[in-house]
């Protein structure tokens, strides 16, 4: 986990604590107060986006296209 | 008349063949691609004559020198300068702001002027600079739909006014500025006018003699040049002037050392504000992009992207759940359209799934111009959609857009 950056440490922890999230919700719940030490550069959304991108990639998150846009959500075991 | 199918094959990374589709790259108001001109001139320095400019008297450095000045004289003659040595090396076009906003001198108790729809960049340091030396910055505030209202200019540019820095075409919109008319104004105030010509100089011809704008900030990476390339143009008079940002190696005449004490002799512009080792064959490829895009026609380019903005434009106005970010006149645009889709969450869901589906290259974001977003009630982190044309692309990079989005809008709604 310490290996990750920021970023996507945020957006692990993020799924996490939730089920399954549109890119808006994931958005809008990084920049509370609960991961503000987490979310150091999410105000443009891209390179958070990007890190989501990057966990998929890794196969520790999946995403799905359908009515409202992405859905992201942990890889169930 | 341009033979748009031979330019397109110029640039390499077209060549690219992803998951089985090609790419279709609209995402040149961030990084232009480049065409093979440009990166063999950079490999033949590499190559052949690796050596510092202006320093070492052997052939190597003879050829580098020579190479380094003519990039120089390529680039003047691009934009137009009275004198090539009013073109300076910057690594971008925000250190080329930076470096007025920082180093121009100006009155005590001024004020600069900027606008709602710069990049941060064209803001940022000039706030700064205000704040630094307590001079008052005032706002000019872009219309919803991405113009300016002139007569905020003539209103807000006052005998006070000694800076002005203004976006000649947005990053956002694409609309372009009635720069003409607000330097017009500024010099019958005495005021100096910076412009950020990143978005402009490699869409449109820009000339700063005609226009007779105080300074220019041009991007070379948006023109088909190299990364890590800018220009910083500058009327002579206020080069001169100006302090210097970076003191060392290549910017003195002498050195001298009396009394143990130095004694520095500074060298006028360019060198002044070249200190230290400079990037040769960024310049060289700097000089051979402008060089380039000159052989095909600044006017030329300019028509071909409105060619396609406007097939671009028509279509999505159709479109029910698209909703476009600025004017849709295009005689006042450079070649990019902004939007968002209201069927998903985000303008990053637009740009992924583009990017995956369609192997279609957008960006995705608030570009740089938070104030911009925050004035249209956009929020920055869900961001806009930016999908932007260049001389490379033609109607069928516009056709597998639009059919992109078509099927966005059909899987999530």
């Amino acid at each position: 986990m310490s290996d990750f950056s920021k970023n996507v440490q945020c957006v692990l922890e993020i799924l996490n604590n939730e089920d399954s999230l549109t890119t808006g919700e994931i958005l809008e719940i990084a920049r509370t107060e609960d991961y503000a030490e987490l979310c150091t550069d999410c105000v443009g959304g891209d390179t958070f986006v990007a890190a989501a991108n990057q966990l998929v990639e890794e196969g520790l998150i999946t995403k799905k296209f359908g009515k409202g846009g992405y859905r992201w959500q942990l890889t169930k075991e | 008349m341009n033979d748009w199918t031979k330019i397109r094959n110029d640039f390499p990374a077209l060549e690219r063949i992803i998951n089985g589709l090609p790419v279709v790259y609209l995402d040149s108001a961030c990084m232009a691609l480049k065409p093979r001109q440009v990166i063999n001139a950079m490999n033949e320095y590499y190559e052949m004559y690796p050596a510092c400019g202006g320093r070492s008297i052997h052939k190597f450095g003879e050829e580098a020198s020579n190479a380094y000045s003519a990039a120089r004289g390529k680039f003047a003659k691009f934009i137009n300068a009275a004198k090539q040595e009013e073109c300076i090396w910057t690594r971008n076009a925000t250190e080329s702001l930076n470096i007025v906003a920082s180093s121009v001198k100006l009155p005590k108790g001024s004020k600069i002027i900027t606008t709602s729809l710069e990049h941060h960049s064209g803001s940022l340091p000039f706030v700064e600079r205000a704040k630094r030396d307590g001079h008052k910055i005032e706002i000019v505030k872009a219309q919803s739909d991405g113009t300016f209202d002139i007569e905020d200019w003539k209103k807000a540019i006052d005998s006070k006014t000694s800076l002005i820095s203004v976006v000649h075409s947005s990053n956002v919109t694409g609309t372009v500025a009635p720069l003409k008319e607000i330097v017009d104004i500024a010099h019958d105030r005495g005021a100096i006018v910076m412009s950020d010509d990143a978005q402009y100089a490699p869409h449109h011809p820009l000339d700063v003699q005609s226009i007779d704008v105080d300074f220019s900030a041009i991007s070379v990476h948006k023109m088909c040049g190299p990364t890590g390339m800018g220009v910083l143009y500058g009327k002579m008079e206020h080069l001169e002037s100006m302090d210097m940002c970076l003191y060392g190696g290549d910017t003195v005449s002498d050195v001298r050392f009396e009394n143990n004490k130095i004694f520095p002799e500074y060298l006028p512009p360019p060198a002044k504000f070249e200190a230290g080792l400079q990037n040769y064959a960024g310049a060289i490829g700097a000089g051979v992009a402008a060089e380039y895009l000159q052989s095909i026609g600044m006017h030329e380019i300019e028509k071909h992207e409105r060619s396609l903005l406007e097939l671009a434009l028509k279509r999505l106005l159709e479109l029910e759940h698209v909703h476009i970010l600025g004017t849709d006149d295009i005689t006042i645009k450079t070649g990019l359209v902004t939007f968002n889709v209201d069927t998903v969450s985000s303008a990053h869901d637009v740009a992924t799934f583009l990017n995956e589906e369609f192997n279609i290259m957008v960006r995705s974001g608030w570009h740089c111009a938070g104030p911009f977003h925050y004035q249209m009630g956009i929020d920055p982190m869900k961001g806009t959609v930016r999908a932007s044309f260049y001389l490379y692309n033609n109607r069928s990079d516009v056709d597998v857009f639009l059919k992109g989005i078509e099927s966005l809008i059909e899987m999530s709604s």
